[in-house]
């Protein structure tokens, strides 16, 4: 069965008007001056350099890289095509999704940028506030709308966040980039200890959400923690108390050193007890009636947002049931890769952008259009991106799931190995970023290819495996079960192994480092040694992580180091 | 400027490197004074001269339309200059998981500003 996506507002994301896209238009328009400027010489590199960044257009190893928004990860299908069109057109026919649930295009001329970002507008996109010092996009749980122990849509509360904090102007120039992640369950999908705020969200007793909110934590050069600083706090604050978080930070933050510039460094240097008595202090002398979240708003923007019309379940249960029984490959992949939904007869899909072998959340521009198309006909022309660097899609009928996988086992995105150790996050690394101290997608690639076989990774069981090129930790190596972190050694690239990371729900923890780094070849067949032992030393229905929290590092860095 | 980019030893031999303003694109200096995307055709400079050609091209980097002018030492090879670091080497071939990506790469397809 297939759906039409609503045809008045677009479904799961929010429905731009006239001011959207004139500001949108405008604010093309000042980048092309900008560019102009440039190019002709009336801006230095140094003058222009933050200007471009605030369009999302970094200067990398090898060419100009865009990075395009995908607010709460959530496009429509003809997104999508925009997005596959500039893949074609202006790039060499791909993208990179990321761990904050955008896209990266790595071969853009600046010249060409003015027109791309035109093309974006077209379609209700841009790319500001994907770099620089300011609020990045907001992210949210990839099962928004769909999930079955979901409390709130997420989307609608990023949304306000996200127009709260567009050019917002007491924070364009904050002491460093801050990042927000929203849960809408109380299941943590968003990694919220690891952002510089992460909102959990619950039933409130006057049956509003409230949100626990937690700051400070983070990842790169010093990974952290965050903190509860509310356990309890009610939508109609919300704007208010982000805004109090906010202020403290951008009157204390350090500005003179880049490595202690976020607020996880501020939040440590204070006390939690200090930062949340300021943050307080600053909430009772606020205007609240001005930063007031009426229920009244909320509702006006979730109006904004087209909801699916889902069909009634009929026999889609018992259809899938049989369709499983008869193709055990079809199985498979509906075991790992499909999600409970709270809509009988349906289910959310996560499309593996992992393939035996292959680079972590690239694209090519024809699956790109293949996921529209998906999207358009199974599951109300909705799509998310997630921050693990696949795709969902939010509902589909559990009588379409066979048509669907068959779909995308032609084109490549079939792979049934969501959560499993080949379902790697791994930054561009070094082949593609200025930053980067080694690469990130070849060891990617030899481990993928290493775990290829579908029951060896079934047998391993659930494991998280992040890769990041540099000390920045895109990759998020810090909160893998098995982190790898690229180093430079004299010019060389080499890999440290860290054990023990998560970002999961209610039990995050911080990966430890096993030792030495080892080179590439070195590191892939040490965590093979470090799975054996996993799979020797595991009790009976043992979890990766639970097994190495049981019997911490060492027998884990015994097996890394044994030499043949 | 990136401190990796500066490691240069006392008696070594470097190239010298940008990227190009108009689409970002790596380029190295050659002989005649213009730019190409081979490193096989890049200038040697031994370090004791480099900082001096560095100074000269940056102060003439606009009118180049050019961006991050820097020295990299290399090693000479049968097949040219051979940058003795990973960055340097990636930047000089290409992406390593796309072989096909090589500096002299051309669209199969041109792009409507080619």
């Amino acid at each position: 069965m297939s759906h039409s996506p609503s045809a008045a507002l677009p479904v799961g994301h929010y429905a731009y008007d006239d001011v959207d896209r004139t500001f949108l238009k405008q604010r093309v328009a000042q980048f092309k001056d900008q560019v102009e400027r440039r190019l002709s010489g009336a801006l230095t590199e140094e003058e222009f350099k933050p200007l471009r960044l605030m369009n999302g257009l970094y200067l990398q190893l090898h060419a100009y890289m865009l990075r395009v928004a995908i607010p709460y990860g959530v496009l429509d299908a003809k997104q999508m095509r925009t997005l596959a069109h500039i893949a074609r057109t202006y790039d060499r026919d791909y993208g990179h999704f990321t761990t904050r649930q955008n896209i990266q295009f790595n071969w853009i001329r600046l010249e060409d940028t003015p027109e791309i970002l035109n093309v974006l507008a077209d379609t209700d996109m841009h790319a500001i506030q994907t770099s620089g010092n300011c609020i990045r996009n907001v992210t949210a749980d990839q099962f928004a709308g769909a999930a079955a122990d979901e409390v709130l849509d997420p989307r609608v509360y990023a949304e306000i966040l996200r127009q709260w904090s567009t050019l917002h102007p007491e924070f364009t120039f904050l002491p460093r980039k801050f990042k927000i992640a929203i849960s809408g369950s109380q299941q943590d999908r968003v990694a919220a200890r690891f952002h510089d705020i992460g909102l959990i969200s619950r039933e409130g007793e006057n049956g509003r959400p409230v949100f626990e909110v937690f700051v400070g934590g983070g990842l790169g050069r010093t990974p952290i923690i965050g903190v509860r600083l509310r356990d309890d706090l009610p939508e109609e604050d919300l704007i208010a108390y982000l805004e109090a978080v906010l202020r403290v930070y951008n009157a204390h933050g350090r500005r003179d050193n880049i490595y202690k510039a976020r607020i996880k460094i501020l939040v440590q240097a204070l006390g939690t007890e200090e930062f949340l008595n300021q943050v307080n202090a600053e909430f009772a002398a606020m205007d609240r009636a001005r930063y007031r979240l009426p229920e009244s708003t909320v509702e006006a923007i979730r109006a904004r947002f087209g909801a699916p019309d889902f069909a009634p379940a009929g026999n889609a249960a018992e259809k899938l049931a049989a369709q499983r029984k008869a193709d055990r490959a079809f199985d498979a992949w509906v075991h790992t890769n499909t999600h409970p939904h709270k809509q009988s007869g349906y289910c959310s899909i996560t499309i593996s952008c992992k393939p035996a072998g292959g680079i972590p959340g690239d694209v090519t521009s024809a699956q790109m259009d293949l996921l529209a198309d998906l999207a358009e006909r199974y599951s109300f022309g909705e799509l998310r991106i997630t921050h693990l660097q696949n795709v969902v899609l939010g509902h589909v009928r559990q009588d379409a799931l066979y048509d669907v996988w068959q779909a995308l086992e032609k084109n490549g995105l079939g792979e049934a190995n969501i959560g499993f150790i080949t379902d790697i996050v791994a930054c561009p690394g070094l082949d593609y970023c200025a930053l980067a101290n080694a690469r990130s997608i070849p060891i990617a690639q030899k481990l993928s290819s290493r775990f290829a076989n579908a029951d060896l990774q079934r047998e391993i069981g659930p494991l998280r495996l992040n890769i990041s090129g540099c000390i920045n930790a895109c990759g998020h190596h810090h909160a893998g079960h098995i982190g790898i972190l690229g180093v430079d050694k004299r010019g060389e690239e080499a890999f440290q192994i860290t054990l023990g990371g998560s970002a999961g729900d209610g039990d995050a923890s911080i990966g430890q480092i096993l030792g030495s780094a080892m080179s590439e070849d070195e590191t892939v067949d040490a965590i093979a040694r470090i799975i054996d032992t996993y799979l020797s030393r595991r009790t009976a229905g043992e979890r990766f992580i639970e097994t190495c929290r049981r019997l911490g590092t060492a027998p884990f860095k015994d097996a890394a180091y044994a030499t043949a | 400027m990136d401190r990796r980019n500066s490691r240069r030893d006392a008696e070594g031999t470097s190239v010298i490197t940008a990227n190009r303003l108009l689409d970002g694109r790596i380029v190295w200096l050659a002989a005649d004074g213009q730019w190409t995307t081979l490193i096989q055709d890049a200038k040697l400079y031994p370090n004791s001269a480099v900082e001096e050609a560095l100074k000269a091209r940056n102060a003439r980097a606009q009118e180049e339309a050019l961006v991050g002018i820097y020295g990299v030492q290399v090693t000479e090879t049968a097949s040219g200059p051979l940058p003795v670091t990973s960055r340097e080497r990636i930047r000089a071939a290409g992406p390593s998981v796309h072989p096909d990506f090589t500096p002299d790469w051309h669209a199969p397809h041109p792009a409507p500003y080619a």
